[in-house]
C-alpha cells in the first residue's frame, strides 16, 4: 500500500513538473449549473480594491450579512441581494474609495494622465482612466456604452463642481456601485465545439478562476489571456493556472477559503467575559485567528504539506499575546511572529487544539463541547447535525442536589432524553475531547475541582484527548472528502449537484494520489472542465437550500 | 523552533525546544543529569515597607506637615495674599514659591541644609516589617551599627531593624495610599521603566531546594496587562542588555523552603523608576523572601537591607511638585535621616550612612528572554 | 409632502369594513395613508404629521406567570407583574396581546427562529435562515416609507450588525446599525439637513450624486438581458435600492419643512473624546447602548428622517450576560434550575426584567418628544414581539406581543387582547391595516388570517 501511494505521488509530482494534466486523465464531464450572478463578498470586494488601487485605500463600512450555505458564505453570495441600507453603505464606500483614488497624494500613481486643466472636464483623460480601471473592475473590456457612461458623468460633474478630479471621482464612484462591479455575472457564449451547447465566455472563466484561486478580481495578464482566447485552450489555461498558483495571491485566496470554511468571520463578534477570562483580549482574538491561518497557509502552500496533517501538526507560529496563553517564551514580545513547534507529546497538536478553534466555538464564559463538536462535524467533516428539538426542557436535567461538575456529567444527563441523544452522540464525544482547553484556549485539567475526561471516539476510532482526536481526524476519510466538496463549492459558488458526485470522487481520488497536497487539488479543479461547465440559462437551479448557523 | 534563544521558563521545561534544552544540559548539568528548572518573575508593585495600624497609633502626633504649610506659616499675611492670589492659588500652583523658601530663594529640597525646619515626626510604634539586619539584639552601637531602637516583627520576631520605616512612616506621601507610593507604581505600570526581573535558576524542586541562584535584571518590554488591567502572568520579557551585556545582573544565593524562596544577604543593584525619577537602587546585604502561589502564576515578597541615606535623599529631593499632594518636607527628612541612619558607619566620622529598610513587593510569573549570543544571532539568520 | 389632503371621512369606514373580514380592496390614497386624520396632530407649519411604524425586538420571551396577569377576555386594563413592572406607568400607551398561537402545519419549530419569522412574515419558515416572505415593517415601508431620507432605520443594541429581524427574503437582509456612533453619523452626520435652519442652499454635490446613480441605473438595465428570471428579480431589488438613495438625494435638494419636534440630539461620543461607547453583550452595555440608540432613533423619526424603524434590543438567542457569569441569558433559560419557592429561574428572570425595563425606556423616549398637541408616540405604532413564549421549552404558542402608541388616534391603547388560540398573524394584520395598508388578509396556511382585532381599532 505504501509503495502504491509512493508511486502515485511520484506520478503527480512528475506531472506537475511537466505540462500539467498531460499524464493523468481529465475530470469526468459534468452538465454544470446555470450561469450565476454572485454578489462580491466583503473579502472579494476588499481584495479587489487593494489589488487595483493599493492596500492603503481604506474601505470602511458594513456589508449586508450573507447566509452561510453549504458551509460557505461565498456560496451564500450567489443568491444574495442588495438591500437599500446595504446599497447606502456600498455607495458611501464607493465615494470614499473614489475620493481617495483621486486625492492629491495618489493621483499621480493611480491616474494615467494629467488633465489639461484641473478646473474643467477632460474627456480624453477620463476615458483613458475609466478604460483601464473599468476593465479590471468589470472584469472585461468596457463596451462603448459602459465607457461613455462614466465619461459623461465625469464631464457634467467636473463642470458643475469646477474640478476635474471631483468629476473623475464621481464617475469612479458610479462604477463602484454598478451591478457590473458588485455582481460577478456569468456571461455565456455558444460552445463552438459542441453544437447547441453554451459555455462560459473567456472573461467569465477568468473571473471564476480568479475569485477561486485569489479571492480577487482577475489581473491584467489573466484578462489579456481571456481576450486572446487563450483560456479556451488547454495550454493557455494551464499557463495561467500555473502562474496563478505561483503567485503570492494564492495565499490570499487560501486564507479567504479557510476563513470562510472555519467560519472565522465570527471572530468579528467573539466576546469573552473579562472577569472569567481576563487574559483574552481583542488582540488575542486577532492573533489566534491569524495563528491558525498562518499555520494553514505555511503548511499547505509554503511547505506543500499533506492536508490531513493540519490536524496533527505541532508546528505553528507564536506572537506575544498568544505566548501568554500557551505559556511559551516569546523572543520578541514587542511584536511579530516566530515559528514554533510544540514538543512531542504536548497536548497541543493540530488545528483544533489552537486557541482560535477552542475560543471561537465556546461561550463568553465557558467552553462548549456541543459547539465544538458541531463545528468539527459540520465545518471539517461536512456532516450535517440536525437542529435541536423545539420542545425539550434542558433545565430538568440539572438536579440541584447533585450538581454536575464537568461538561461530560452535564451532557450525559442531557443526552438521556431520546430526543437529544441522536445528535449529542455525534457532537459530544468529539466536543468533549477538547474539554481540557477552556473557553479562552487555556489548558486545564479540572473543572469545578473534578478531573476532566477527554476520551472518546470518532466514528469508531478511539482517542484519549484532543491530540488523539486530531490523529483520528487525520485518518478519517471524511476529512479530505469534505475539503474537496467545500473547495469545489467555493470555486463554483454553488452547492455541488447530486449528479456531480462522480466529479467530486475524481477530485478526491486525485487529491489522495497527490499525497493530499492542497495546491494539487486547486490545480486539478482549476484546469477541469467542471469548473467552467454551464447549463443553459433557462435550466437555472432554484435557490440553494439554506442552513442553520447558530445554536446553544 | 527555529529561533534559538535562552528562554527562562517557569515550570514548563517540557515546552522548550529540544535544541535549547540540549544546550542547557550540555552547558550546566552534563548530559546524564536531568535539567534543572528555572523560575522567572517580573516585579509588579514595589512599596516601602511601612507597617500601618488601623488608627495610625504608630504616629501619635499625626502626620507631618509639608513644605507648603511651613512656607505658609513663615510668610506675612501680605505676602500670602500677594503670592497666592488672595489664597486662591492651589498648593500645586504655588509650588515654586513655596519650595524656594531658602534665605536666598534656594530650593529647599535641593539644598535641605539652608533652613532649619521643625523636626520630623517619626514612628513611635513597636511593630514593623523587616528583619534583624545587624544581628544586634538591643540596637546599641557597635562597629556595624549606630544606636537605634529595634522593632518587633509582625510575626513576633524580635530585634527587627527598619529605620527607614521610623523615618518615613509618618509622612502621608509614603503611606501605601500616599501620592509617592501610588504614583510610583502607576508610573511603572504605564510606562514600563524600571521593571525588575527575578530569575531563579538551578531549581530541582520548586517547593524545596537547598541551593538556587537568584538573579536580578531589568526588562525592556512593557508590562502586559489583561482585560481588567491586571498584570498578566507568563508573558515574555527581554533583559535590558545593550550589546548583549545585561545592564543589571546582580545575583545572590538562595534556597526554597516549603515554596518560600529565601536568599542569603548580598549587595544588589536594582533598577528603580517612580515619580518620574530613574535611578539605581543599591541595597546592601539585601535578603529576599518570596512566597510563591500554588499555581505558580504569582508571588509576593519582602526585600530587606541597608539603603544609603544619600541615595534616599537623591530620590526625595527629586520628587518635586508631587511633594505638594504627598505632604512632605525635604529639610526635615534630611535631618532625621542622618540622625536615624543605623548602618555603614563612616570610618572617619563614625556616623552611619545607611538606613535599615524593608520593601514589600508583588510579582507575576514571567518568561525571561536572555540576549542572544553572537553565534545564536548568526544561526538564526538575524 | 406638504400637501394637506382633506381628511378622509371614509377612513374609519374603510377600516371598519376591513374589520368585518370583507375583502375590501380599496387602497387608501398614498399620501393619506400616513397622515394623521384628526386635527390634533398638526405641526407648527400646518402640515399634517406622518404616522410612523416601528418594531422592537427582544429575545427569549417572558417568564410565564410573572410578567402579565392572564385574562380570558379582551378588555381594557393590563395587569403587570414583577417582570413587566416598568411598563405599569405606561399602561395607557400600550396594548398587550396574549394567547395567540403559531400553528406550523407540521413544520419544525426552528428554535428561536420560527417564532419571530412567523409573527413578522405571516409564514412559518421551512428551514433555519429561511425567511419566506417580507417582514411586516417592509410591507409598510413599501407603502408609506418613500418620502423620507431613509426607507427604514434598522438598529441593534447588541453590537452585531447581522442581528436584524427585518428582511425581504432569506437573501435580502440588511445589516443593522450596531453602534450609537455609526447610527448618529448616518442620521445626523454631514448629510443631515436641519429643518429648522433658516438658510438653505442645495449642495451641488447632491445633484452630481444623483446624476451618477441615474447613469448607473441606466447602464445596469442592459444587464437584464443576460439574466435568468430569479437573477433578474435580484437585479430589480438592486434598482429599488438605487431608487431609495435617489429619493434621499431628492429630499436633500429641497428645503425641509420646519419641524418643532426636531432637535439634533447630542453626539454619543463621550466627553468630546474620540472614544466610542463600549460594545458587547454584557447586559449593562446592551442597556446603555439601547438607551443611547433609542434617543437617536426617536429623534431621527421626529426629524422625519424615516417613518419606519426597527430596534433589536437583544438577539433571538439572547447572548446577553452579566460580568463574571459563565452562563449567557440563553444558556440560563435552559440550564438554570428553577427556584422552588419563587417558581422561576431567578437569574434568567433578572435578564427578562432588564429587557422589559428597556422596553419601557424605548416607549418613554418616544413619549417624551412633543409633537403637535401630543407626542411622537401618539403618532406612531410600535410592534414589539419576541420569538418564544417560554424560552426554557421553546414554546411558541402564546408568544407575547405588545403594541405601543396610538398611530395618530387610529388605535386604542390600554387594552389586554386575548387571542384564544387564534393565529398570531392577527396582530400583524391589524397593525398593517392601522398603518393604512389595504390588506384584507395576511399570512399563509394556518397562519393566514383575515380577522382584524376590531376591539383595538379606534
Amino acid at each position: 500500500m505504501a509503495k502504491f501511494n509512493f508511486l502515485r505521488v511520484s506520478i503527480a509530482v512528475v506531472a506537475a513538473g511537466l505540462v500539467l494534466g498531460s499524464c493523468d486523465q481529465a475530470a469526468p464531464p459534468t452538465v454544470g449549473a446555470a450561469p450565476t450572478m454572485r454578489l462580491l463578498s466583503e473579502s472579494q470586494y476588499r481584495n479587489t480594491i487593494a489589488d487595483l488601487f493599493g492596500a492603503h485605500i481604506a474601505v470602511g463600512g458594513t456589508f449586508d450579512p450573507l447566509i452561510r450555505t453549504n458551509g460557505l458564505l461565498t456560496v451564500g453570495a450567489t443568491n444574495a441581494r442588495i438591500t437599500p441600507a446595504g446599497l447606502e453603505q456600498l455607495d458611501r464606500m464607493a465615494r470614499s474609495i473614489a475620493s481617495q483614488v483621486v486625492a492629491e497624494k495618489n493621483r499621480n500613481v493611480l491616474i494615467p494622465c494629467v488633465p489639461a486643466s484641473q478646473s474643467t472636464a477632460d474627456d480624453a483623460c477620463a476615458t483613458k482612466f475609466y478604460a483601464s480601471v473599468g476593465r479590471l473592475l468589470y472584469r472585461h473590456p468596457l463596451s462603448p456604452e459602459e465607457l461613455n457612461s462614466p465619461v459623461a458623468v465625469a464631464h457634467s460633474a467636473a463642470t458643475n463642481l469646477g474640478n476635474f478630479y471631483d468629476g473623475l471621482a464621481s464617475g469612479l464612484a458610479g462604477m463602484l456601485v454598478s451591478p457590473s462591479f458588485l455582481f460577478s455575472i456569468d456571461t455565456t457564449e455558444p460552445d463552438p465545439n459542441q453544437t447547441g451547447k453554451t459555455r462560459l465566455d473567456a472573461y467569465a472563466k477568468a473571473t471564476r478562476l480568479s475569485f477561486f484561486l485569489w479571492n480577487s478580481a482577475p489581473d491584467d495578464p489573466l484578462l489579456t489571456a481571456a481576450e486572446k482566447g487563450e483560456l479556451n485552450t488547454k495550454k493557455g489555461l494551464t499557463t495561467q493556472v500555473e502562474r496563478m498558483l505561483a503567485s503570492p495571491k494564492l495565499e490570499t485566496g487560501t486564507r479567504a477559503f479557510f476563513n470562510d470554511m472555519l467560519a472565522f468571520d465570527d471572530f468579528s463578534k467573539i466576546e469573552k467575559d473579562s472577569i472569567i477570562y481576563p487574559i483574552f483580549s481583542a488582540v488575542v482574538a486577532e492573533d489566534a485567528k491569524e495563528q491558525t491561518l498562518k499555520t494553514i497557509t505555511d503548511h499547505l502552500i509554503a511547505q506543500k504539506g499533506d492536508y490531513r496533517e493540519l490536524f496533527t501538526t505541532r508546528k505553528t507560529f507564536m506572537s506575544g499575546p498568544l505566548g501568554r496563553i500557551y505559556r511559551i517564551p516569546i523572543d520578541r514580545p514587542d511584536g511579530g511572529w516566530m515559528p514554533y513547534e510544540f514538543p512531542e507529546g504536548d497536548p497541543r497538536a493540530g488545528l483544533i487544539t489552537q486557541i482560535s478553534f477552542a475560543a471561537l466555538y465556546s461561550h463568553p464564559g465557558r467552553s462548549s463541547p456541543t459547539l465544538r463538536g458541531r463545528a468539527i462535524r459540520e465545518s471539517l467533516l461536512c456532516q450535517k447535525i440536525p437542529d435541536p428539538p423545539g420542545d425539550v426542557d434542558f433545565s430538568l436535567f440539572n438536579d440541584p442536589n447533585s450538581p454536575n461538575k464537568t461538561a461530560r456529567d452535564r451532557l450525559s444527563a442531557h443526552a438521556t432524553a431520546p430526543a437529544c441523544a441522536g445528535c449529542h452522540k455525534l457532537t459530544d464525544p468529539v466536543g468533549l475531547a477538547m474539554e481540557k482547553i477552556d473557553g479562552a484556549g487555556q489548558l486545564r485539567t479540572t473543572e469545578s475541582g473534578a478531573p476532566i475526561d477527554t476520551s472518546g471516539d470518532l466514528d469508531g476510532v478511539k482517542f484519549a484527548d484532543a491530540a488523539g482526536l486530531g490523529k483520528a481526524m487525520h485518518d478519517n476519510a471524511a476529512v479530505p472528502s469534505c475539503i474537496v466538496n467545500r473547495m469545489y463549492s467555493f470555486a463554483t459558488g454553488r452547492v455541488p449537484a447530486r449528479e456531480e458526485k462522480e466529479v467530486l470522487d475524481f477530485f478526491e481520488k486525485n487529491f489522495a494520489s497527490a499525497g493530499y497536497r492542497f495546491p494539487e487539488l486547486l490545480r486539478k479543479i482549476a484546469v477541469s472542465d467542471a469548473l467552467f461547465a454551464v447549463a443553459a440559462p433557462e435550466a437555472r437551479s432554484a435557490s440553494v437550500p439554506s442552513e442553520k448557523d447558530d445554536q446553544s | 523552533m527555529s529561533n534559538p534563544m535562552r528562554p527562562t521558563s517557569y515550570l514548563t521545561i517540557a515546552r522548550r525546544s529540544g535544541v535549547a534544552l540540549a544546550a542547557v544540559c550540555a552547558l550546566f548539568a552534563g548530559p546524564a543529569v536531568a535539567a534543572s528548572k528555572t523560575l522567572g518573575f517580573v516585579i509588579t508593585t514595589w512599596n516601602t515597607g511601612l507597617y500601618e495600624s488601623k488608627f495610625i497609633d504608630e504616629c501619635p502626633q499625626g502626620f507631618n506637615i509639608g513644605y507648603d504649610e511651613i512656607w505658609w506659616r513663615g510668610i506675612s499675611k501680605t505676602d500670602r495674599a500677594r503670592l497666592t492670589e488672595n489664597g486662591l492659588k492651589s498648593r500645586l500652583d504655588r509650588y515654586f514659591n513655596a519650595i524656594r523658601r531658602g534665605p536666598n530663594s534656594e530650593d529647599v529640597c535641593m539644598n535641605p541644609t539652608v533652613v532649619k525646619d521643625p523636626p520630623l515626626l517619626t514612628v513611635e510604634g513597636k511593630v514593623s516589617y523587616g528583619v534583624n539586619l545587624d544581628g544586634n539584639d538591643d540596637g546599641s552601637a557597635n562597629a556595624k551599627t549606630c544606636q537605634h531602637q529595634n522593632f518587633t516583627g509582625l510575626d513576633g520576631t524580635p530585634s527587627v531593624d527598619n529605620q527607614m520605616y521610623r523615618l518615613l512612616g509618618c509622612i502621608y506621601g509614603f503611606r501605601s495610599y500616599g501620592q509617592f507610593e501610588v504614583n510610583a507604581n502607576e508610573n511603572r505600570k504605564s510606562n514600563g521603566n524600571g521593571m525588575t526581573l527575578i530569575e531563579v535558576t538551578g531549581v530541582d524542586d520548586p517547593k524545596n531546594d537547598s541551593e538556587v541562584k537568584v538573579s536580578f535584571y531589568r526588562a525592556i518590554d512593557q508590562y502586559t496587562l489583561d482585560g481588567t488591567g491586571n498584570f498578566t502572568p507568563f508573558a515574555s520579557y527581554r533583559i535590558d542588555a545593550p550589546g548583549g551585556k545585561p545592564r543589571y545582573s546582580s545575583s545572590v544565593k538562595g534556597r526554597i523552603e516549603n515554596g518560600v524562596l529565601i536568599t542569603e544577604p548580598g549587595d544588589v543593584n536594582l533598577p528603580f523608576y517612580g515619580n518620574y525619577t530613574y535611578m539605581n537602587q543599591e541595597i546592601k546585604e539585601m535578603r529576599l523572601k518570596l512566597e510563591l502561589s500554588d499555581d505558580g502564576a504569582s508571588a509576593q515578597g519582602m526585600a530587606a537591607g541597608y539603603y544609603g541615606v544619600d541615595q534616599l535623599m537623591f530620590y526625595i529631593g527629586g520628587l518635586g511638585p508631587i511633594s505638594s499632594t504627598a505632604i512632605s518636607n525635604c529639610p526635615s527628612i534630611y535631618v532625621a535621616a542622618h540622625e536615624l541612619a543605623d548602618g555603614y558607619p563612616d570610618p572617619k566620622t563614625g556616623k552611619c550612612t545607611a538606613l535599615s529598610s524593608s520593601f514589600n513587593f508583588r510579582a507575576v510569573a514571567a518568561f525571561i528572554v536572555h540576549p542572544k549570543t553572537a553565534e545564536q544571532t548568526a544561526a538564526s539568520g538575524r | 409632502m406638504s400637501v394637506l389632503l382633506p381628511s378622509a371621512p371614509s377612513r374609519r369606514q374603510v377600516l371598519r369594513g376591513t374589520l368585518g373580514g370583507a375583502a375590501v380592496g380599496v387602497a387608501l390614497p398614498f399620501l393619506d395613508c400616513f397622515l394623521n386624520e384628526n386635527g390634533t396632530a398638526l405641526a407648527a407649519t400646518g402640515a399634517p404629521l406622518p404616522i410612523r411604524f416601528g418594531t422592537w425586538y427582544w429575545g427569549l420571551g417572558h417568564t410565564p406567570g410573572h410578567a402579565i396577569v392572564h385574562k380570558t377576555q379582551t378588555s381594557a386594563g393590563i395587569e403587570f407583574l414583577e417582570e413587566c413592572k416598568a411598563l405599569k406607568p405606561l399602561e395607557k400607551h400600550i396594548n398587550y396581546y396574549g394567547g395567540f398561537n403559531m400553528p406550523l402545519d407540521g413544520r419544525s419549530n426552528y428554535t428561536h427562529f420560527t417564532g419571530w419569522v412567523a409573527s413578522r412574515t405571516g409564514s412559518a419558515p421551512s428551514g433555519n435562515n429561511d425567511i419566506p416572505a417580507p417582514t411586516l415593517d417592509l410591507l409598510i415601508a413599501d407603502s408609506i416609507g418613500g418620502n423620507t431620507r431613509f426607507q427604514t432605520l434598522d438598529v441593534t443594541s447588541v453590537g452585531i450588525p447581522r442581528e436584524n429581524y427585518s428582511a425581504r427574503s432569506t437573501n435580502s437582509r440588511a445589516a443593522a446599525e450596531a453602534s450609537p456612533e455609526q447610527l448618529y453619523a448616518r442620521v445626523f452626520g454631514s448629510e443631515f439637513m436641519d429643518p429648522n435652519k433658516a438658510d438653505f442652499k442645495p449642495d451641488p454635490r447632491v445633484m452630481v450624486r444623483k446624476s451618477v446613480l441615474s447613469a448607473v441605473s441606466e447602464q445596469g438595465k442592459a444587464l437584464n438581458n443576460k439574466l435568468g428570471t430569479s437573477d433578474r428579480a435580484r437585479l430589480d431589488e438592486y434598482f429599488t435600492s438605487i431608487r431609495q438613495i435617489e429619493n434621499q438625494l431628492d429630499l436633500q435638494m429641497e428645503k425641509p419643512q420646519p419641524n418643532l419636534a426636531c432637535s439634533i440630539p447630542p453626539s454619543p461620543k463621550r466627553d468630546g473624546s474620540e472614544q466610542n461607547m463600549p460594545q458587547g453583550l454584557e447586559v449593562d452595555t446592551v442597556v446603555a447602548n439601547h438607551r443611547m440608540m433609542s434617543q437617536i432613533l426617536a429623534m431621527a423619526v421626529a426629524c422625519n428622517q424615516t417613518n419606519i424603524f426597527n430596534m433589536v434590543f437583544s438577539d433571538n438567542f439572547s447572548h446577553m450576560r452579566r460580568p463574571g457569569q459563565t452562563y449567557t441569558h440563553h444558556l440560563l433559560t435552559h440550564e438554570e434550575t428553577p427556584d422552588k419557592v419563587l417558581g422561576y429561574q431567578p437569574v434568567a428572570f433578572s435578564f427578562n426584567c432588564r429587557t422589559m425595563d428597556s422596553f419601557a425606556t424605548f416607549i418613554e423616549t418616544f413619549a417624551n418628544i412633543r409633537e403637535g398637541d401630543g407626542t411622537l408616540l401618539d403618532n406612531a405604532l410600535i410592534f414589539a414581539a419576541t420569538e418564544t413564549n417560554y424560552a426554557r421549552v421553546h414554546s411558541i404558542d402564546g408568544v407575547p406581543v405588545f403594541t405601543a402608541g396610538r398611530a395618530g388616534g387610529r388605535i386604542k391603547t390600554g387594552m389586554h387582547v386575548v387571542g384564544n388560540g387564534d393565529p398570531i398573524t392577527r396582530v400583524g394584520l391589524t397593525a398593517m391595516q392601522v398603518m393604512g395598508l389595504p390588506l384584507d388578509k395576511w399570512g399563509t396556511k394556518s397562519l393566514q388570517t383575515s380577522k382584524t382585532i376590531t376591539e383595538v381599532v379606534a
